[in-house]
């Protein structure tokens, strides 16, 4: 029994130098990795220093010991490089719409947008256009936030002696009139991308707001609806869209923000009609 | 002493209906706009930003349909204007066109003039152009061959 044993732990035992002798092999055969240095132009502008005048820094990373995504290269130019650089991130997986930036020339989440591979050009990378500037990447969103909370973005009830007695049901085909629309995370990338948004920001609620405002609006729950819409009647909050679609094609989720509008601007032509038919 | 005795009852009802009145204290976009036309309101206490514009007409969105229906109309009037000219297609072309130039050249307006002034200037130049416009159609149309022939002779040589 104890030969056994032993003739066991000696095949054990050979069988793993093997294993080392072949992967030690392996790993002398392998030519070491080219360094495969990116440069990253990114805009810096600090307000505490005095008289600073915004510019663009370049920056360079190895790609073969960093992560896929721009906001891994971001992290890594923090982390080693300039511990001054300055951006929202928080889940790095675009759920919570923080790392919203304009990379290469479009609006996107750096964290679901992946580093251009080839070296030879360097990834560009600014802050959300048009957008006033708190420092580096980091743009102002109160006056986004502002517009988001004026289109009440919660469900309202005429009467509300009832709340929280009972669920308010849904079909399930009213509750599939809310897919593409629920998903949005507020990045702020459509509105941003937007040139009527760019002129006319302060008026103009932009697309991420007016799909959630339309979004309400054919919520079966919602009893508002007609004092949603009459609330969009002038020419700036919802008139100023010129279905010029930047909105939909930057999506970083994929939603159509452009389709919404559209809806609502059917639903403003016809609403007071069904408001006197069913009166 | 009856001076102090009228300042402090001054005071009191200076003071006083000061700190009761409820719209120095709560938000005025609640106070002013919620609280006394929806009693609702008080149960569920969520503070909302004031509306941009308190627009209650259907004005704009009766703009926006009838730009789409000018749009279409305009699609229809070509054809009809290519198999059967005359003096009243001549007129609704006149018509049709002048209107939507100025409501398309209104809406570039809108979108990049800013400032109350130049707002004005800006529409009152519109204004005089689309009726310089229309006045010069129509007196095209009543002196002259009219659009539906005029078009018609950049063919025929």
């Amino acid at each position: 029994m104890s030969v056994f044993c032993l003739s066991r732990s000696m095949i054990g035992f050979r069988n793993s130098g093997m294993m080392v002798m072949v992967r030690y092999a392996q790993t002398a055969v392998a030519p070491a990795p080219e360094p495969r240095m990116k440069k990253f132009q990114i805009y810096r502008w600090d307000p505490d220093t005095p008289g600073d005048k915004p510019r663009m820094q370049t920056y360079e990373v190895d790609l073969n010991n960093c992560g896929p995504m721009v906001l891994d290269a971001l992290i890594k130019i923090k982390n080693e490089i300039d511990p001054t650089l300055t951006f929202r991130r928080s889940c790095r997986e675009g759920i919570c719409g923080s790392c919203a930036m304009n990379i290469n020339g479009g609006n996107t989440l750096a964290c679901l947008n992946k580093i251009d591979a080839n070296t030879s050009k360097p990834t560009k990378i600014y802050p959300l256009p048009h957008m006033y500037v708190v420092k580096d990447l980091v743009p102002d969103m109160s006056n986004f936030y502002a517009q988001y909370k004026s289109i009440e973005p919660y469900l309202k009830k005429k009467d509300e002696s009832q709340e929280g007695k009972k669920q308010y049901f849904q079909s399930v085909e009213d509750r599939q009139k809310l897919d593409g629309l629920y998903e949005c995370i507020l990045c702020a990338c459509c509105s941003t991308s937007c040139p009527s948004y760019w002129w006319n920001g302060d008026k103009y609620l932009g697309p991420a707001v007016l799909m959630q405002a339309y979004r309400w609006m054919i919520d079966s729950r919602d009893e508002f609806t007609e004092e949603r819409l009459s609330k969009l009647q002038d020419p700036f909050s919802l008139y100023r869209c010129h279905t010029i679609m930047n909105c939909t094609k930057t999506c970083p989720k994929g939603l159509n923000p452009g389709k919404a509008i559209a809806e609502i601007k059917k639903m403003m032509a016809t609403y007071k009609e069904r408001k006197a038919a069913s009166a | 002493m009856a001076a102090i005795i009228r300042l402090s009852s001054v005071c009191r009802a200076g003071v006083k209906p000061l700190f009761y009145q409820s719209t120095l204290l709560a938000r005025p976009a609640v106070v002013l706009h919620k609280e006394h036309l929806q009693p609702h309101w008080l149960t569920a206490r969520i503070h909302s930003s004031q509306p941009l514009y308190a627009g209650s007409d259907s004005k704009a969105s009766l703009h926006w349909t009838a730009e789409r229906v000018l749009s279409i109309a305009l699609l229809a009037l070509g054809p009809v204007a290519y198999f059967s000219p005359g003096p009243v297609i001549d007129y609704s072309l006149a018509a049709a066109l002048t209107l939507h130039g100025h409501w398309g050249i209104g809406q570039v307006l809108t979108d990049y003039v800013h400032g109350d002034t130049k707002i004005k200037m800006a529409n009152a130049g519109l204004f005089l152009l689309s009726t310089v416009t229309f006045a010069g159609l129509c007196y095209f149309n009543y002196n002259d061959v009219g659009i539906c022939k005029a078009v018609a002779l950049l063919w025929s040589k």
